[in-house]
C-alpha cells in the first residue's frame, strides 16, 4: 500500500465514523477492491502511479464514499431506540409520577444508570451507552452543588479543588467519546442544559431550599415532560440516517426544550438566563465538535 | 444527466439483486459484470457500491461471507437470500408493468389512436 492509498482509506475511515467491528470489515473490503483494481490496471499496461490515480478517480471522493457508508450504518434498530431513550424516559417518569421525592426510587434509577453505563462502556461503547453516560454526570453535578452548603471558606476551598477535577474528568469522558464520534458527546451532554435550566428555575439565588422542593413538586410534570421530549428527540436521532439532519435535530430540540422551561416557569427565568441557557446548549453541541477537530489535527501533525 | 443518474439510483437494488441471482460475487466482480452486461451504461463511483451492498445486507436481502483464496487473499462474496429472491421477483414484475406502460405511451399502437 502506497502512502496515497493509505491516506485515501484513512480519510474514509475517519469520515465514516463506524463502530470498530464494522470499520474493520468495510475497510478490508475497500482495500481488497483497490488492490484488485490496481493489479488489473497495471496488467493492462499502466504504471503504478497511473494505476493508483485512475483507481482513486473511479472509486469516488472520500467525502462521498464515507457519507454513503455512514448512512448505510447509522440507522439504529428499534431495540437501540428503546435502549437509548430509556434513561430519559426513566428520569421523565420519576418526575411525572412524582417519585423523585422517594430516595429509594432515586437510588434505584441512579444505580441502574451507573450499572448500564459501566456495562456498555466495557462492551464496545455501543450508541445507546452515551445517553446513559449523560445521566451519570448527575451525581457529579449534585456533589458540586452540595459544596455550596459548606461554611463559606470551606465552600470556596472545596470548589477550587472540585471544579478543576470535575472539569478534567468531564474533558476525559468527552475525549473518549469523541474517539467514536463527537455527535455522541453532544448526545451525552444533551440533558445538561435542561438540568441547569430547571435547577435555576427552582433554586433561590443558586441554593436549594425548602421552597425549591415545593417548586420541584409544582413543576414536576413539566420537568418530566422535558425529559420525555428528550427521549423523543433521541428516538428520532437513532432512526435518522443523514448526519446533517441528526445535528439539526439536536440543535432544534435543545432550543425547544430550553424555551419550554422558560415558558412553564413564568417569570422565574429572565431573558439573560434564557440566553445563558442557549449558550450552554450551543456549547454542548459545538465544544465536542471543535475538540474533535483539534484532536484530529493534532494527530495529523504528530503523524507527519 | 440527472435523469439517468436518478434512474440508476432508483434501480440499483434490482440491478445488484439480479446479478447476485446468477451467482455469488464479490464487490469488484459486481462492478465489472454490471459494466460489461450493460455495455458500459452502468458506470458509477465504485466506492459507493459497498454502502449499497451493505444496505441490502442490513435488510436481509443478501448475505456476505469472507472467503480465503488459494493465494491467501480474502474476498467478501455476496449471496442472495430467499428474502432477496422474493423481493427481486416483485421488483421484476413492477419493472415489466412499468416498461409496458411506458411503451404504450412512447410507441402507441394502432388501437390507441
Amino acid at each position: 500500500m502506497t502512502p496515497e492509498l493509505i491516506q485515501y482509506l484513512e480519510s474514509i475511515k475517519l469520515k465514516a465514523r463506524l463502530e470498530h467491528a464494522d470499520e474493520t470489515e468495510v475497510m478490508s473490503e475497500l482495500e481488497a477492491h483497490i488492490q484488485d483494481k490496481i493489479r488489473e490496471l497495471m496488467e493492462s499496461g499502466l504504471t503504478e502511479e497511473e494505476a493508483i490515480k485512475t483507481c482513486l478517480g473511479e472509486m469516488g471522493g472520500t467525502r462521498l464514499v464515507a457519507r454513503q457508508i455512514y448512512e448505510a450504518y447509522s440507522q439504529g434498530s428499534w431495540k437501540q431506540v428503546l435502549l437509548t431513550c430509556m434513561p430519559h424516559l426513566l428520569f421523565g417518569l420519576l418526575f411525572v409520577l412524582n417519585w423523585w421525592q422517594y430516595p429509594g426510587w432515586l437510588s434505584i434509577v441512579l444505580m441502574l444508570t451507573l450499572a448500564t453505563t459501566i456495562y456498555g462502556w466495557w462492551h464496545g461503547k455501543p450508541t445507546w451507552v452515551f445517553s446513559w453516560l449523560g445521566y451519570t454526570l448527575l451525581p457529579v453535578l449534585a456533589a458540586g452543588l452540595s459544596l455550596l452548603y459548606l461554611p463559606r471558606v470551606w465552600s470556596l476551598l472545596a470548589l477550587l479543588v472540585y471544579f478543576p477535577v470535575a472539569l478534567w474528568w468531564l474533558f476525559r469522558i468527552i475525549v473518549q467519546t469523541n474517539k467514536r464520534d463527537w455527535i455522541f458527546s453532544s448526545l451525552m451532554l444533551l440533558p445538561l442544559p435542561v438540568m441547569i435550566g430547571w435547577f435555576l428555575a427552582v433554586s433561590e439565588s443558586g441554593k436549594f431550599t425548602e421552597h425549591s422542593l415545593q417548586l420541584v413538586y409544582y413543576f414536576a410534570p413539566w420537568i418530566g415532560l422535558s425529559f420525555i421530549a428528550l427521549a423523543l428527540t433521541i428516538a428520532a436521532f437513532i432512526r435518522l440516517r443523514q448526519r446533517w439532519l441528526r445535528v439539526a435535530l439536536l440543535a432544534t430540540s435543545g432550543l425547544l426544550t430550553v424555551t419550554l422551561i422558560v415558558h412553564y416557569t413564568v417569570g422565574r427565568l429572565d431573558t439573560f438566563t434564557f440566553f445563558g441557557l442557549i449558550l450552554v446548549m450551543w456549547g454542548v453541541l459545538l465544544v465536542p465538535a471543535l475538540l474533535e477537530r483539534r484532536l484530529r489535527s493534532g494527530r495529523r501533525i504528530s503523524f507527519k | 444527466m440527472v435523469i439517468r443518474r436518478d434512474l440508476v439510483k432508483g434501480s440499483s437494488n434490482s440491478l445488484l439483486l439480479s446479478l447476485l441471482e446468477l451467482q455469488p460475487m464479490y464487490g469488484y466482480q459486481i462492478v465489472k459484470e454490471l459494466e460489461a452486461k450493460s455495455q458500459g451504461y452502468f458506470k458509477f463511483k465504485e466506492g459507493t457500491l459497498y454502502p449499497a451492498l451493505h444496505r441490502l445486507e442490513k435488510s436481509g436481502l443478501v448475505t456476505g461471507r469472507w472467503q480465503i483464496l488459494p493465494n491467501g487473499r480474502q474476498r467478501r462474496y455476496y449471496y442472495i437470500t430467499d428474502k432477496g429472491l422474493a423481493k427481486l421477483a416483485l421488483e421484476k414484475s413492477q419493472w415489466q408493468d412499468f416498461f409496458k406502460a411506458v411503451k404504450l405511451i412512447l410507441q402507441p399502437g394502432p388501437s390507441s389512436s
